[in-house]
């Protein structure tokens, strides 16, 4: 579903320096799969998946999604941001069918889609209400049913949780889970935390930095639907302690 | 509320002063004495408000109807703002009085040359929020124009537009206060009616209580545009208004 061949990305700065953020990464994840990335701080990992949503051009090599080459956004992927970015003008119903409005995409089965997946995400009720009105877990969950409204083969979520609260993090990670099974979307998940990864993922992408490459892949043998009773499991104690020794190996400091 | 008691308080050491210290009326007229002459001629004041707030509106709508191109212009790309932000500070260099009585020869003694004075005037505010406010789109929103796939014209009219609107109101309030100020300038240089005329005509014969009458009428004229653009801002734009108004609806 995303085929990621041989990447590079160079940055230019103003006064002409130029920044390797990626280095020769390649990954193919399948139609359905869940991949989690992470790695310290400037490994690369946004970039990465900026490159794949098409908001920013590869430097060297290629992505495909769907078999399509990505030269801009996709009509197949649909993005997550960190923050909500919800339009601040617009309801919480306008805001969920923006993404087809804009793309010219909304049917007449569009608003009642919307409200049923709203109603997964436990925002029945909330249709009408203003963004600065909800919680900012629930201004995510809001931004995530944008998302899935797309229907979209390819889901890239950039930490859409590393703004809230561990509680309702969790909370929100269960649920994704569990609308993601649903939908069979493939997805990209980058992420800052070694737990959500293994607890999400079907594999592990551990990225190092400067410049950034992949230092290993981890796939996750845990069974689903996955819960957080797995976190005392031993295979997610071996997960989580490979990928900690392959992040703390490469960044001696960070620690 | 504390507002009008402030006035009524004004009002009541203005009519006490003139009445204690016997300033004489073409000085200064008492309230009461400008209530009198502005009952006195009730047609003729209500007929060159009519005047005024005919020249107020057109010269409003034009600024907004110019500002609003103008600013998504200049907003959409830095190079035509290069070109057009310097044109734009030079006509608000020209002090307006001094181009009223140019614009009234060449275009006549009539409703036009008054329009674009008033024009003038109050666009420049309202170009300079409106810029504001679609420059000020939060990248996050642009990013996610961009990831739906939203070409230029529909990330300034779906995205930078609407996001603008609170800044836009902002402005329209300066330009609805500044289109009175506009239209009186144009009238004392040129007209036959109106309340600029009609202060310039009552001062002349030293007709002071009406000059002030039509002062008065004046001040509630923008009073009344001010009030009337924030409630369309709360009525048809709920979301622009600050956060307050909502947590009291």
């Amino acid at each position: 579903m995303i085929r990621i061949e041989a990447v590079g990305k160079v940055f230019s700065g103003r006064d002409g320096s130029k920044v390797t953020a990626l280095d020769g990464v390649s990954l193919d994840v399948a139609p359905g799969e869940f991949v989690a990335i992470v790695g310290a701080s400037g490994c690369g990992k946004s970039t990465l998946l900026r490159l794949v949503a098409g908001l920013v051009p590869v430097t060297t090599g290629a992505v495909e999604v769907a078999g399509q080459r990505i030269t801009q956004p996709s009509a197949e992927t649909a993005m997550v941001f960190q923050a909500p970015t919800l339009l601040p003008w617009a309801d919480v119903l306008r805001n969920v069918t923006f993404p087809l409005r804009l793309m010219g995409r909304a049917g007449g089965d569009t608003e009642d889609r919307a409200r049923a997946l709203l109603a997964t995400a436990g925002l029945a009720g909330f249709e009408t209400k203003l963004p600065r009105e909800l919680s900012g877990g629930m201004q995510q969950r809001v931004a995530i049913c944008r998302a899935l409204l797309q229907q979209p083969r390819v889901l890239l979520m950039d930490e859409p949780f590393g703004a809230l609260d561990a509680l309702t993090r969790e909370e929100m990670s269960l649920e994704l889970l569990r609308i993601w099974q649903q939908t069979g979307a493939a997805v990209l998940f980058v992420t800052h935390s070694i737990s959500e990864a293994v607890l999400l993922a079907d594999r592990v992408v551990v990225m190092s930095p400067r410049p950034g490459r992949i230092a290993d892949i981890v796939p996750i043998t845990l069974p689903r639907p996955r819960g957080f009773e797995q976190e005392g499991e031993a295979a997610f104690h071996a997960a989580a302690q490979r990928i900690r020794a392959t992040i703390y190996q490469r960044v001696p400091h960070a620690a | 509320m504390p507002g009008l008691i402030t006035v009524v308080l004004f009002f009541a050491l203005w009519e006490g002063a003139v009445r204690f210290f016997a300033i004489r009326e073409f000085i200064l007229p008492a309230p009461s004495v400008i209530l009198g002459a502005a009952i006195a001629i009730w047609p003729t004041l209500l007929g060159h408000s009519w005047s005024t707030l005919t020249t107020v509106l057109l010269g409003f709508g034009a600024s907004v109807a110019v500002s609003l191109p103008l600013a998504m212009l200049i907003a959409a790309s830095p190079m035509i703002s290069a070109a057009i932000y310097p044109v734009l500070v030079i006509t608000q260099s020209i002090p307006k009085v001094a181009l009223a009585p140019i614009l009234i020869i060449a275009l006549g003694a009539n409703e036009v040359p008054r329009v674009i004075v008033t024009f003038l005037v109050a666009f420049f505010p309202l170009v300079v929020a409106a810029v504001a406010g679609l420059l000020a789109t939060p990248p996050e929103l642009i990013e996610l124009g961009r990831a739906c796939r939203a070409g230029r014209l529909q990330q300034m009219l779906r995205i930078r537009l609407p996001f603008a609107v609170p800044f836009v109101f902002g402005g329209l309030k300066v330009a609805a206060a500044l289109s009175v100020v506009g239209a009186v300038v144009a009238e004392f240089v040129g007209a036959d009616a109106g309340l600029g005329y009609l202060i310039q005509t009552s001062m002349a014969f030293f007709r002071t209580p009406l000059a002030f009458a039509a002062v008065v009428v004046l001040a509630l004229m923008g009073m009344v545009l001010f009030v009337v653009v924030g409630l369309v801002e709360r009525v048809v734009f709920p979301w622009s208004s600050s956060a307050a108004s909502v947590t009291s609806a």
